[in-house]
């Protein structure tokens, strides 16, 4: 009698913890749709006539895929010409900041130098300061050194604000890291550059892969420095593509739509790819480790 | 180890120098130029603290502004926030395959870019054509249907509404760490204490997660404060200041007006407003670490 009721509330458990899985999965669900409704809509419209996005439809069922306006979206969106700058600068970037964060962070956590705390708060600051404040001072320095229109406008100030948190990223990693490889090269009488280089670097891989994703997410999409300091088409970056467009067809939603899909693949490869890592990095630091 | 100083400074300088010349040299040159009455390429005059003393005694639309970035930080930490709290903590629930999978997806929004975020906004929201008013109609709700973006009333809470949607994930996933860091031995010691639900909610988790919502919430802050990109695409302020944030109206300054002097003044509260927030930040971190 005793075993047939503990089947019973067995059963009643199991049915409790089924139903309360099924709840999660309907939350989840719900709300990952939320999320992905506005982009879908995005993507649906992409492929439809300019006209029908007046209709009542919510979404339309694409029965002649309107393919024409991804080849209009690709040839006039000059995609793939900008996604190449956008790669040029970004990787620039990248290989800038990575470099600056590991000699600043190996200087901050393997020597001992005065001052070195101070220094380091202040590099730390550059994470809090907002870019649109040194819009101004920046235009009129590159207009005066003859900075604008070149990729060089976007690669100083993208390293500049992206350094401190690569530095911050490098100085917590180096923090958990023994020195005792590194201590046995000076012995051999390797040189800094070496040490860091060739012992360091490799030990450290991990935190430079989250501060190269991490530099790439922040830069990738920037716009506003873009628009502000690029004006030359050889030169624009990704997000001009749909900027422009919208500007010059403005009356070709469909198309305007089939730019913002092809505009939108490059970085969601990347997170495709990288999600790992680029989860790693947005979570850096918030938590203590 | 190899602290001598010619190493040090070959090592210090280089980086220094870039952040230098990309951070620190504007902002000094912001602050001689505050002091300017400069206006495009014309020369400047000295005007001591005449710029500054019209934004903290005549200029509404700057403090408006802010107003508006505290009013979008306080939508984020008290709505967007406890959602991301409460998924983050469902998806540590459902476990296995389907927690990478929704949190994979649910940070896509954030890789997508600003720009095509703002114009499918805007086209969702558009008065003749949107999605919203659409689907308002479709169920049978048009008496609700708006001119969301040209309405002063509902301009705001539109581009609130859409800085949680893109932000959602970002700050989901941090959360999510702080959930996941919460050690399996306290998840035991709950199941057999019976504490449950709500109980274990309000008694264990949400103690546990206060250093990450310490964190978040400044980061919530500065991001509002932040906040250009969205408003300078979709609504420019407008209509009339009813959208207009900090960062957009110094760039309407310098870029529109050419009053690079009073621009460079607003330039210097704001980082001057970051810096305090940064302060109360560091502050509290110091707190939580002792």
């Amino acid at each position: 009698m005793k075993k047939y009721s503990a089947a019973i509330s067995n059963e009643a458990e199991r049915r409790k913890k089924k139903l309360g899985r099924m709840f999660l999965w309907a939350v989840l669900l719900i709300f990952a749709v939320f999320q992905f409704f506005p982009m879908l809509w995005v993507v649906d419209f992409s492929l439809a006539k300019d006209n029908q996005l007046f209709g009542s439809e919510i979404l339309i069922w694409p029965s002649e895929p309107q393919w024409e306006n991804y080849v209009l979206a690709w040839t006039n969106g000059h995609v793939l010409q900008y996604t190449l700058n956008s790669l040029f600068v970004v990787l620039c970037t990248i290989a800038i900041t990575v470099f600056f964060s590991l000699t600043l962070g190996y200087a901050f956590t393997r020597m001992r130098w005065k001052h070195a705390g101070m220094v380091l708060s202040f590099v730390l600051l550059g994470m809090m300061i907002p870019i649109h404040t040194t819009l101004l001072p920046n235009f009129l320095i590159y207009k005066r050194l003859h900075m604008l229109d070149t990729p060089w406008a976007l690669i100083l100030p993208y390293s500049a604000f992206s350094i401190p948190l690569g530095v911050f990223i490098m100085t917590g990693f180096l923090n958990s890291l023994p020195a005792s490889l590194e201590e046995a090269a000076v012995l051999d009488g390797c040189g800094v550059m070496r040490i860091i280089f060739q012992i360091a670097l490799p030990l450290t891989k991990s935190a430079v892969a989250t501060i190269a994703v991490m530099t790439f997410i922040n830069n990738w999409n920037e716009f506003i420095m873009a628009c502000t300091f690029i004006g030359t088409p050889d030169w624009k970056t990704l997000p001009f593509s749909v900027y422009e467009f919208a500007g010059q067809y403005t009356s070709r939603y469909a198309v305007q739509f089939a730019v913002m899909v092809l505009s939108s693949i490059p970085a969601l490869l990347v997170y495709a790819l990288l999600n790992e890592q680029i989860t790693k990095g947005v979570t850096y630091g918030a938590v203590k480790e | 180890m190899l602290s001598n100083k010619r190493t040090i400074v070959f090592l210090v300088v280089p980086g220094l120098l870039v952040i230098f010349a990309g951070i620190v040299f504007p902002i000094l040159m912001s602050v001689y130029l505050s002091v300017t009455d400069q206006q495009g390429a014309g020369a400047a005059t000295f005007v001591g603290l005449r710029n500054y003393i019209q934004i903290f005694t005549a200029d509404k639309t700057f403090w408006i502004s802010v107003l508006h970035s505290l009013i979008l930080a306080l939508g984020l930490i008290c709505i967007q926030h406890p959602l991301c709290m409460l998924f983050a903590i469902l998806l540590d629930k459902i476990g296995g395959k389907a927690e990478k999978i929704f949190r994979v997806l649910l940070f896509v929004p954030n890789v997508i870019s600003i720009m095509v975020t703002a114009k499918m906004w805007q086209n969702i929201f558009n008065a003749t054509f949107g999605m919203l008013n659409k689907l308002l109609a479709a169920v049978g709700l048009s008496a609700l249907c708006q001119n969301w973006l040209g309405d002063p009333k509902f301009v705001l809470g539109c581009v609130i509404f859409i800085v949680m949607w893109q932000g959602f994930g970002y700050g989901m996933l941090i959360y999510y760490a702080g959930v996941k860091g919460i050690s399996q031995d306290i998840n035991e010691a709950c199941e057999i204490d019976g504490a449950r639900g709500l109980t274990k909610f309000f008694r264990v988790t949400l103690p546990l997660l206060l250093p990450v919502i310490i964190v978040n919430v400044t980061l919530a802050i500065i991001s509002a404060l932040k906040e250009m990109e969205i408003v300078y695409l979709i609504t420019d302020g407008g209509p009339g200041i009813s959208s207009q944030f900090p960062a957009l109206y110094l760039y309407q300054m310098a870029f529109r007006n050419y009053k690079y002097g009073y621009a460079n003044a607003i330039s210097v509260v704001f980082v001057a407003i970051c810096l305090i927030v940064t302060y109360f930040y560091n502050r509290a971190l110091k707190a939580r670490d002792a």
